[in-house]
Order: structure tokens, then C-alpha cells, then sequence
């Protein structure tokens, strides 16, 4: 904007990227036939990626992977990362270097706000994209900031996925509604960015419009190598008003669990533990980075899943996949019998890969735990940190990580 | 799309629910965004006599968290086909956003107001002052109105028709 703008004010600012995926390509070309749009505003600040289904898995999805090319390459789509190159679509842009501080990114898809875990404002319009796309901009009533104050140290067996799940089990969602959430706090050294995508992630959830994390020399470590002189510190204003001031602690008890319908029905892992599940998946958005898959190997590593569960895991990008290889985690999960997918979404995306069958409960990573996720209505699906579904999937029920880790 | 409205009051409560209280889910599963398909649907998980007694004009005044849960269009485009206005204590931002590109007209932050309306009164509510008359127990209240810039997306009929007239424009 080049301005000082405040709360409640609408303004129509110009993204620094829009990012679109892989499902939602077909509709807004859609949106833009109907509108006799034959042109983009900017194709060069587009970027598409094939993340929701990277392996077609019916006829209508190869087809529908063709018609995407096709209307990439109508419009003059400068960033397309189709099959097999990177990934998720939230993650893999922060690793190549698209995301720097201070940057605002709109984004069709709730979760582009994972690229707060730089200090990347990402804000997600869903329909409206079209907008973007056609004129370059579209309405945001500029939000207020409630500011969180992480402090404390993890307990052994609970993960920021825990935290998170709690956090939004705990807020007022009257109070996030439509703010950004930005954390900041003593306890941020401790939190490296792979985990600050999961803080970012899952806000949303309670109706967050965004979340973010200041900068620190973490961000900055893990950014210069990426984007060099492009890196600038991004706190807010001394004296900037927020909405509201909470000081949190990750010294959260035990792992936490979202049960069934809705992710903020969160409750201490001991409430659901022993719940038989035929199903558990490591990835998604909220937790697919190389963090995770360590926080998951270290559970698997010499043991076995149950006989009566299938285990997924879904490295968030390439690159998380080839550096898991690179340090044996895949061996890991191969060895305790899981199964790999292609890096993306993973089943998370609607269930259109791997999904449940008709009653099956499932324990998970995934973003969202609604009727229907994961394929059929009646399946049950409860939400945990990669540790607790390891140990879940190890032990065929609902378990607390610290069981098996000692 | 006239910017006052006068009619009967409809008045429901807290956390009405965008999906299920306000129009079958099916609809928002199918992206059915008809308004002629949508209309006989409106708000009857909670009345279902609403679209047969409804009448333009009319003012549902709704609690807190109105149109709450998942955020689908098709319930807010349920309300925007009875031409009617709405007046709520609060609601989500996506279901704001997805009024506003429905054209449907509101006032959608009005602490208070579920306590100086029945369903049944006579209103009037002026959404471009923030406005909102009981003519039944001759009372007022003023709300803080929509923005300029989201007044003029309603008025143009909602989101399809503002952009058109943007794209026509530039």
C-alpha cells in the first residue's frame, strides 16, 4: 500500500504473489471465461502448484492435471510447480525462496498463512481470488492484531502441535475472529521455523484472518541463505495497539487431541486414550515439514505398526523428502510398516487419496477433523501431534507418546 | 438494491448455524448458488414456514455468531433471494464476506439489539446511517454501518455484478 492504513478499514491492496492450487485452477478459469476475462493482471506473481492430487489417481484427475497445463500456460502462469517438483503448495515457496518478510501473499486456500512462520503476511480469499487474478487486487478490511506471548519450555512427549491444539481449544473465537494472530515471546528460540509453520497453521481453524511470528535471528538464519539482501527483520510498531495481549505457555501437560466434529473439541490425550483406530496419517499443511517426520521416526524406529492399522506418511515437499531419505527417516517408517505418498497434501485434501472406509476412525495431523475430511461422513477422525499418532499407530489405540518413549 | 428496509421482524438467536439452521447443507456440497433454487430453503432448519411467510423488506435480526461454522454462500444467498435485510449482534468474517458478495444488505455488528426487537415488530433499518427503528414500541438504535466500499458491492447486487462493473471500468 505504501501507507499507514488502520483497523476496520477497507483497502485493496496488491499482493507480492497469489497463490492458487492444483484443484482450484479449473474454476477460477471458470470465473474468468464467464466474466470475459482473458487476461491476467500480473501472471507473473502467480503461482500454481500441483499439491491436492500430485499422482492422478482416476481418468477425470488426468485429465483434469492436462486441462491445468493448458490453462497455465493460456494465461502465461510464470510459477508452476506441477508434478513431482514442489510440493506443498503452503511449504515449498518458503523453502525456494518466493516468501521474505513483510511480503503479502493472497492465496485461494484457508492455510497460505503458514508463510507467517517467516513474517510473511498470507491471507487466503477463496472464491474472490478470481478477483486478484482478473484486477489485481480485492477488498480487506485491515484487521486488528491479538498478540501472543509464547513463554516456557515443551514438556517431554508434547509437541508445538500440541500447544497449538490447545491454544485454539482455549481462546475466545470471538476474539480471533478476522484478527492476525501474532506470536512473539521468549519462548520463540526454541521454536524453529519447520514448527512455526504448525503455530501458523492452526488458528485458522478457530477464524483467525492470518497469523505470524516476528522475526528473530532464526528466521533470519534459515531465510539469508534463500532470499540474501532480500531479508528484513519484521516486528511490529513500538507501541502498536493490540486487540488483546495473551501470554501463553508451551509447558503444556499432556499431548492433546481434537476429537470428533471440530478441531477446537480439543481435550488431554488421557480423555480418548485406548480408542481402536484402523488409520493414521503423518503430514498435511499443519505438520509435514522435517521436524515432524524426525518427531515421528524417533517414536517408529525399531518398532511396528500394528497389524490392524495402515499408517501414511506425506513429506510436505521434494526437498522434506529428500533430506528425510537423506537421514534414514524414511527407512524408519518403511521398517515399522508405513506407507509413503507423493509429497503434497497427502490424504488431508479431502480424502480423494488414501481415504477411510465407511465407520473406520482414524488419528491424524491433518488440518481439520469435520464429517466427510477424510472421505465418509461417518468416519471419526481425531487430530494429534506426529508423536502422538506414531504411538497411536504402534499400539493399534489412542496413545500417549510418553508410553512409548519413556 | 435499496439501502433501508421496512417490514416485519424475524428474530433468531445465538449461533445460528450457516449450514443446516439457515439452508440445507446439500447446497453448499452441490456449490448451488441459484437464488430461485435456493429461495424455498431459507433459515427453514430453524422456520420452516420462513420462505412462505417472509415478504421483501422484512428484517431478520440475528444474535451472535450469525451464520456461523464452515463458511458457505448459500445460506446468506437464501436471505439475499427474499430481498430481505439483516441486522445481527455479530458475525464470523466469512460469512460477512459472503454476505456482502450475496448483496445481501446488513448491519453486522449491533450489540444489544436482540434485546429491543420481536419477531412480529415493525422495523425499519437504515443500513447506509447504521439506523435501526422499532416502529411497533417506537424505539431507535444506531449501529456502525458497512464501510463506503462494501455498501457500494451490496448496492451493485453483490460480488458477480461489482466485478463486472470493475472490469468495465478499468
Amino acid at each position: 500500500m505504501g501507507r499507514p492504513v488502520t483497523p476496520g478499514e477497507i483497502i485493496y491492496p496488491e499482493p507480492d504473489l497469489i497463490t492458487t492450487h492444483d484443484w482450484y485452477v479449473v474454476n477460477f478459469d471458470a470465473a474468468l471465461r464467464k466474466l470475459a476475462v482473458d487476461r491476467l493482471h500480473a501472471p507473473d506473481k502467480v503461482l500454481i502448484s500441483t499439491d491436492h492430487e500430485p499422482v492422478a489417481v482416476s481418468a477425470q484427475a488426468a485429465a483434469r492435471q492436462r486441462t491445468v497445463r493448458d490453462i497455465v500456460r493460456k494465461y502465461g502462469i510464470q510459477h508452476f510447480y506441477d508434478v513431482g517438483r514442489g510440493g506443498h503448495g503452503h511449504i515449498f515457496p518458503m523453502e525456494l525462496g518466493y516468501i521474505a518478510p513483510g511480503m503479502l501473499v493472497l492465496a485461494y486456500d484457508p492455510h497460505v498463512t503458514n508463510y507467517g512462520a517467516v513474517g510473511c503476511l498470507g491471507i487466503s480469499l477463496v472464491v474472490e481470488i478470481s478477483e486478484v487474478l482478473a484486477c489485481g487486487s480485492a477488498w480487506i478490511r485491515v484487521p486488528e492484531t491479538v498478540r501472543v506471548n509464547l513463554h516456557g519450555e515443551l514438556q517431554r512427549g508434547v509437541t508445538v502441535r500440541d500447544v497449538a491444539q490447545r491454544m485454539i481449544g482455549d481462546f475466545d473465537a470471538d476474539l480471533v475472529d478476522y484478527t492476525v494472530v501474532e506470536f512473539g515471546g521468549t519462548a520463540l528460540a526454541r521454536i524453529d521455523v519447520d514448527r512455526r509453520m504448525t503455530l501458523c497453521n492452526t488458528p485458522v481453524e478457530l477464524g483467525a484472518k492470518s497469523a505470524l511470528f516476528e522475526t528473530d535471528e532464526l528466521t533470519e538464519t534459515w531465510l539469508r541463505p534463500r532470499i540474501g539482501e532480500r531479508f528484513q527483520h519484521m516486528r511490529s510498531d513500538a507501541g502498536a495497539h493490540y486487540k488483546a495481549v495473551i501470554d501463553y505457555s508451551l509447558a503444556v501437560v499432556e499431548p492433546q487431541v481434537a476429537a470428533p466434529p471440530t478441531p477446537d473439541n480439543v481435550v488431554g490425550v488421557s480423555a480418548v486414550a485406548g480408542t481402536k483406530v484402523d488409520y493414521a496419517f503423518i503430514g498435511s499443511c499443519a505438520n509435514s515439514s522435517l521436524a515432524d517426520l524426525r518427531d515421528a521416526a524417533s517414536v517408529l524406529r525399531g518398532r511396528t505398526v500394528d497389524p490392524t492399522v495402515r499408517l501414511i506418511v506425506t513429506p510436505g515437499t521434494q526437498k522434506i523428502a529428500a533430506e528425510a531419505a537423506a537421514e534414514g527417516l524414511i527407512g524408519v517408517f518403511i521398517d515399522a510398516g508405513a506407507i509413503l505418498t507423493a509429497p503434497g497434501c497427502g490424504p488431508c485434501a479431502g480424502g480423494r487419496i488414501g481415504p477411510l472406509a465407511p465407520g473406520e476412525v482414524s488419528i491424524n495431523t491433518g488440518t481439520r477433523n469435520d464429517p466427510g475430511r477424510l472421505g465418509p461422513r461417518d468416519a471419526e477422525i481425531y487430530l494429534a501431534s506426529p508423536l502422538t499418532v506414531a504411538a497411536s499407530a504402534i499400539k493399534g489405540r489412542i496413545t500417549d507418546p510418553r508410553e512409548i518413549i519413556g | 438494491m435499496q439501502l433501508t428496509c421496512r417490514g416485519r421482524c424475524w428474530k433468531f438467536g445465538d449461533n445460528v448455524g450457516v449450514d443446516g439452521d439457515m439452508m440445507p447443507l446439500e447446497f453448499a456440497l452441490q456449490r448451488e448458488t441459484r437464488l430461485e433454487t435456493l429461495a424455498p430453503y431459507a433459515m427453514t432448519g430453524l422456520d420452516p414456514d420462513f420462505p412462505k411467510r417472509v415478504k421483501a423488506g422484512d428484517i431478520v435480526v440475528g444474535g451472535k455468531r450469525f451464520a456461523q461454522g464452515n463458511p458457505h454462500i448459500q445460506g446468506l444467498l437464501g436471505l439475499a433471494a427474499h430481498k430481505v435485510g439483516l441486522v445481527c449482534e455479530s458475525i464470523p468474517r466469512g460469512s460477512l464476506r459472503n454476505a456482502i458478495n450475496a448483496g445481501l444488505p446488513l448491519l453486522p455488528a449491533c450489540p444489544g439489539v436482540s434485546q429491543c426487537v420481536e419477531s412480529g415488530d415493525e422495523v425499519e433499518v437504515d443500513f447506509r446511517s447504521g439506523r435501526v427503528r422499532n416502529l411497533t414500541r417506537n424505539t431507535e438504535q444506531w449501529f456502525e454501518p458497512l464501510p463506503q466500499a462494501l455498501l457500494e458491492i451490496v448496492m451493485a447486487g453483490g460480488w458477480e455484478p461489482a466485478l463486472k462493473r470493475r472490469l468495465a471500468t478499468t
